[in-house]
This record gives C-alpha cells, sequence and structure tokens, in this order.
C-alpha cells in the first residue's frame, strides 16, 4: 500500500516537474514582461509628464477647452499629466497583453490576438470622444456668445442644449465604431432625437397654441414698438 | 520682398508713364454708381491745386461685375461746357487695374503702393470708392502736408457725437497711450502718404494676414507712427458714403477692429514699451463743429445684453478678466444706479485684460473677441446716458478724458503683458 502511494506522489512530484520546466520558461518570460511593462510605462509617464508641458501642450489644451472637459469630469490635474498617465497605462496595457501571450496557453493566445485586433476600434474610438467633446465645448461656447450678443434671454439653455446634443451624437458614434449594441444605438439614437422634435412639435404646435401666438404677436409688436439704433460704430 | 504682381498691360503702361509726382489710388469692387464722382472730384482737386504736377489715378479693383473700371476710365471732370480757372498742364492719366491676393482693401492698397513706387510718386492718396462728400479741396488736403514733408496724414472727419464710438473708446484711445501720437481717427479709410512711406509698407510681411482683408487702416497708421514716420491729420469735413453691409453686424466689426489693434499691440512690443504720454499732432484744414440732431440709441437693449453677458458670460470673461477687474464689472452689472454707470478706469482695465489676454491665447481669438461685445456695450450705453445733454465739444472732451486714463493705466497693461 505504502509503495503504491510513494509512486502516486512520485509521479505525481515528476509530472510537475516536467510541467513546470515546460512551462516555468514561459512564466519567467511573463514575469520579465510586466517588469519591463512597468518601467516603461513609468518612463513614458515621466518623459511626457516633462516635455508636454514645454511644448504648450496645457496651453493648448486651455485654448481648445479640453482643461474645462476634464474639470467638468473631476479631473483637476493639468492636462499634460493627464495625457502622461493614459500613455502610461496604455503601455502597461501593451505589455500586460504581451505578458499574457508569452505563457502561450491557447486561451492566452486568442486573448492577445483578439485584444490586439480591437485595439485600433478602441484608440478610433477614444479619439471621436475626445474629438467630440473638444468640437461640442467649442461650439456651446459659440453658441452661448451668439446668443448672449443677440440679447436672447435663455442663452446658456440653448448652448447646453447643443452641447448635450453633440455630446449624445458623438458618443453614439464611439460605441458604434467600437461595436457595442450597434442596432440599439442607432435606435436609442434616432427614437431619442425623433421623439424629442416630434414632442416640441407637439407640445408648441398644439398644448402652445396660444402660447405660441402671443410670443408671435409679442416680437412682432417689439419689432415695431422699439427704435433701432442709428449708431455707427466705426 | 515679394514683387506684387501687376499684369502685362499695366506695367507697360507704367513704363510709358515714367515718373509722377502725385498719385491717388481708389480700391474698388462693384462701386459704379458712386466712383464716378470720387474720380472726377480727384480730377478737379489736381486741376484746382497742383497743376504743375504730372498726376495718375489708379483704380485698382477686386474683380467688380457692374463695369466699375469701365466707369473710371470714362469719367472726366471737363467737359466742353466746363470753365476752368486752372488748367492741368499734362493731362491726369488712369490707371486700371485688377489686383492680386487676397481679396479685401488691403491687397487693393498694395497694389496701388506698388504702382506708386514703379512711378517715383512723391505724394499719394487712397480714398474710398462709395464716397459722396469727397470734395477737391480733400486732395489738397491729404497731398499738401505730403509735399510739405509730412510722411503720413491722417482723416479728421466732422462727426455726430455718438458716431464711431468703436473708435471713440478703443481704438483712439489705446493707439494714442499705445504710440504716444494723437490721431483722432486712426482707421478713417482716406489717407495721404509718401512714396517713401509706400515702399517702406511693401517692405512689411503682412500682406498674407488680416492685413490684406480688413485690417489695412488701422495697420496703416500704426506702421507710420511706430516706425518714426512724420504723421499729421487732416480736417475733411463729413465723411458721407454708402450704407455698410447690413450683414455685418456689431460683433464681426468689433472682432475686425480690435484684432487688427490687439495684433498690432503684439509685433510693436519693443516700441511701445518705450512710449510714455501722448503729443498732438499738426492739423491742416479749419475744423469745425456739428449740429446736434437726435440719434436713436436703445440704451435699454444694450444695458440687457451686457446685464445677460455679466449673467451667462462668466466662465469665459473670467479667462480674460483679471479676478478683481470681474468683481467690478460684475458688480457694475448688478448695480440699480440711475443713471447707470460703467466707469471709464473700469472700461480701460477691461480693454487692457483683453489685450493681453488675446495676446496670451487664453482661448480662440474670434471668441474671446466676441466676448466683449456685451462690455463694450455697456460702456456705450454708459457713455450715451451720461452724455445725452451735452454739446459736441463737451463730449470731446470726455473723450480726451478716457484717453488720458487709458495712458495713466499703461503701467497696468506693461506689466500684466510681460
Amino acid at each position: 500500500m505504502k509503495e503504491v502511494l510513494d509512486e502516486v506522489v512520485r509521479k505525481t512530484l515528476s509530472g510537475f516537474n516536467e510541467r513546470l520546466e515546460a512551462f516555468g520558461p514561459n512564466l519567467l518570460a511573463m514575469l520579465v514582461i510586466l517588469a519591463v511593462g512597468v518601467l516603461a510605462a513609468l518612463a513614458v509617464r515621466v518623459v511626457v509628464r516633462l516635455l508636454l508641458p514645454r511644448v504648450g501642450f496645457d496651453r493648448f489644451a486651455a485654448r481648445a477647452g479640453l482643461t474645462v472637459v476634464l474639470q467638468k469630469g473631476g479631473i483637476t490635474s493639468p492636462p499634460s499629466s493627464v495625457m502622461a498617465v493614459a500613455l502610461a497605462w496604455a503601455v502597461l496595457g501593451v505589455f500586460v497583453l504581451l505578458a499574457v501571450g508569452a505563457l502561450n496557453l491557447e486561451i492566452a493566445m486568442d486573448l492577445v490576438s483578439r485584444s490586439f485586433s480591437y485595439l485600433p476600434q478602441l484608440l478610433i474610438g477614444a479619439a471621436i470622444l475626445v474629438l467630440g467633446s473638444l468640437v461640442s465645448a467649442f461650439l456651446r461656447r459659440s453658441v452661448l456668445i451668439a446668443a448672449v450678443n443677440a440679447g436672447l434671454p435663455s442663452a446658456r439653455l440653448l448652448a447646453g442644449g447643443v452641447h448635450t446634443a453633440l455630446m449624445i451624437l458623438f458618443v453614439a458614434m464611439a460605441l458604434e465604431h467600437l461595436g457595442v449594441g450597434r442596432h440599439i444605438i442607432l435606435a436609442s439614437f434616432t427614437i431619442l432625437f425623433g421623439g424629442v422634435v416630434f414632442a416640441l412639435a407637439l407640445a408648441f404646435g398644439l398644448a402652445g397654441r396660444d402660447l405660441a401666438r402671443e410670443f408671435l404677436e409679442r416680437v412682432a409688436r417689439r419689432r415695431e414698438e422699439k427704435p433701432g439704433d442709428d449708431l455707427r460704430h466705426l | 520682398m515679394k514683387a506684387v504682381p501687376l499684369p502685362e498691360s499695366v506695367a507697360r503702361r507704367l513704363d510709358e508713364l515714367g515718373e509722377v509726382d502725385l498719385l491717388v489710388g481708389i480700391p474698388s469692387f462693384n462701386n459704379a454708381t458712386t466712383i464716378g464722382h470720387v474720380v472726377r472730384a480727384a480730377t478737379a482737386g489736381f486741376a484746382k491745386y497742383f497743376p504743375q504736377r504730372r498726376a495718375v489715378i489708379v483704380n485698382s479693383d477686386g474683380g467688380s461685375t457692374d463695369g466699375t473700371p469701365d466707369v473710371v476710365s470714362s469719367s472726366e471732370f471737363a467737359t466742353p461746357d466746363t470753365i476752368l480757372v486752372s488748367h492741368q498742364l499734362t493731362p491726369v492719366q488712369k490707371i486700371v487695374t485688377p489686383y492680386h491676393g487676397i481679396p479685401g482693401k488691403g491687397s487693393a492698397f498694395r497694389t496701388i503702393f506698388a504702382i506708386a513706387e514703379r512711378l517715383g510718386a512723391k505724394a499719394c492718396a487712397v480714398v474710398d470708392s462709395d464716397l459722396r462728400s469727397i470734395t477737391p479741396e480733400w486732395m489738397q488736403l491729404l497731398l499738401g502736408p505730403v509735399l510739405q514733408g509730412f510722411d503720413f496724414v491722417s482723416p479728421l472727419y466732422l462727426r455726430h457725437k455718438y458716431d464711431g464710438t468703436i473708435t471713440n473708446s478703443i481704438v483712439y484711445p489705446l493707439t494714442r497711450a499705445l504710440y504716444g501720437r494723437e490721431v483722432r481717427q486712426p482707421i478713417g479709410g482716406d489717407f495721404g502718404f509718401s512714396g517713401r512711406l509706400a515702399s517702406h509698407y511693401l517692405t512689411k510681411p503682412v500682406w498674407e494676414s488680416n492685413v490684406a482683408r480688413f485690417g489695412i487702416d488701422i495697420w496703416m497708421t500704426t506702421t507710420a507712427i511706430a516706425d518714426g514716420f512724420k504723421v499729421c491729420q487732416a480736417f475733411l469735413g463729413a465723411k458721407l458714403h454708402n450704407a455698410k453691409d447690413p450683414g455685418s453686424d456689431l460683433a464681426d466689426m468689433l472682432v475686425q477692429v480690435a484684432s487688427s489693434v490687439f495684433d498690432l499691440m503684439s509685433s510693436y512690443r519693443e516700441r511701445w514699451a518705450q512710449v510714455g504720454g501722448a503729443e498732438p499732432v499738426p492739423l491742416f484744414g479749419f475744423p469745425h463743429g456739428v449740429g446736434l440732431e437726435p440719434v436713436n440709441v436703445n440704451v435699454e437693449r444694450m444695458l440687457g445684453i451686457f446685464r445677460g453677458g455679466a449673467r451667462d458670460l462668466h466662465e469665459i470673461w473670467e479667462k480674460a478678466l483679471a479676478p478683481e477687474t470681474l468683481a467690478t464689472v460684475l458688480e457694475v452689472a448688478s448695480s440699480s444706479r440711475e443713471p447707470f454707470l460703467f466707469p471709464e478706469p473700469l472700461w480701460v482695465r477691461v480693454v487692457y485684460d483683453f489685450a493681453v489676454a488675446y495676446h496670451r491665447r487664453v482661448m480662440p481669438g474670434e471668441q474671446l473677441l466676441r466676448s466683449l461685445v456685451p462690455l463694450y456695450l455697456g460702456r456705450t450705453a454708459s457713455f450715451v446716458l451720461g452724455t445725452a445733454g451735452s454739446s459736441s465739444d463737451e463730449v470731446e472732451a470726455i473723450i480726451q478724458g478716457l484717453a488720458d486714463e487709458y495712458v495713466r493705466q499703461k503701467t497696468y497693461l506693461s506689466e500684466r503683458w510681460a
């Protein structure tokens, strides 16, 4: 009985040894790649953090409205710092994928190959979001200023509406590009916008019929009553 | 310096003409209904005041389709029935040429400068093609001082006390404080200048910029003053011309003017940093007052826009204005003082803060300057309310007071600019 037990233990251990011998180098390679990845990510973070402010990235981000977008999202660090952290994580992510690939397991290889093939879409999706937030912020500001200069009483509401609509559009575009619930997003987007327009039309045309008439009459009256400026500014 | 391209036929004509003494340039684009009068006034001015001089009229056209160049070619001052007291010894020559480059008044002027240089003109002038009030005397007033040794003649027009509020509240006092010369209407549009100054203008690398489009007037004035040319003013009387395009609204005007002035501030930083105070420049002509017929001004609307700006543009103004300036602006906006008052020192701070913000590019320039509109309207409303019962002379004294305030606060500008 004891001999049988010894034999089983011996076979188990030798099997483990064999598997360890076969798998050990891969494991070691994974750890080395991970360590290199951590160092590379740190290096990227430090270099980018130093370099970007010197080439005026923070100033550009402030001008383009990116700083405001970040602040609205609760991020108070300078945009160069945020960019450094994002790039460091991206580098680390690539190394993690490489490390997993080094294990040479079928499932790991499959994961790595899928991740790498998905990476371009992810990057384009992120770019659409960043560009979208910049464009939305710029247009929000333009609409706000134009509305104030035109003397509209609800300038902020108008600008906020434009911003929200554009952000919804860009998020939908990014998600559609990532292939996340493609049909659901398209359908939701169509229904949402169609619904809003329909609701507005109904509200203004039916329920607010009198209000609309009064409003138009008031505008017409104001045009007749209020004298224009004869000032020549130049 | 890149040569200004001229059509072959024009180049040949210039060779035939040789040298001239006087040149008047008229930029145009579809001005067939008005340009004939301008050409006739210039021709009469040459005959009356400079009969001994060789003179040429240059029409620099932007591709008119209404026959403007034909009107220029066919416009004659003297008909067989006209009796002239003095006659031109050599007939006034005319050159009609299209200009090249970015469409705009600046590109048209560039072609005029190039022709002036090529013909060795001693005294030149440029006048708008839609002028209805130009008289032969304008030639004497714009060209005469140049023949006496001045390099640049700035116009001084007869204006209503509420005309030219951007000029009175920003362009004049700021230019005066920066460069130290009292040129009252730096963006007048009709100027006299020497051939030497025309050649100097051509050496500047600005012909692909906004100067070529819309900023040429303030650029000519500032360049003449800042580069040390001899400057004077000439009183031309009233300036009546065609109504501007109604599509060009206040915000567009303010953006164009303010961006031109602020761009020049960056170019001439070294120059204006050395200037303290301001000196008057010689004046030609005989200034007289103007009637004060009532002008419609909707102050209520102006104040509404100013207060709307204070309510909604906070996030933009805080990028442009110093914290204490912003705090005072908000205080003024919420004040119930009667009559409403936007104090002069505060307005000067606002303009200086915006100039610094534009220079530092804290946000896209056009957006920044458009956000100045409510502040400008607040200040203009205050000006209109404060001068409702004032005479032209009293209003002029107030404008001079504002200009002095710009000088007093120049140290603030220098400190913030650095």
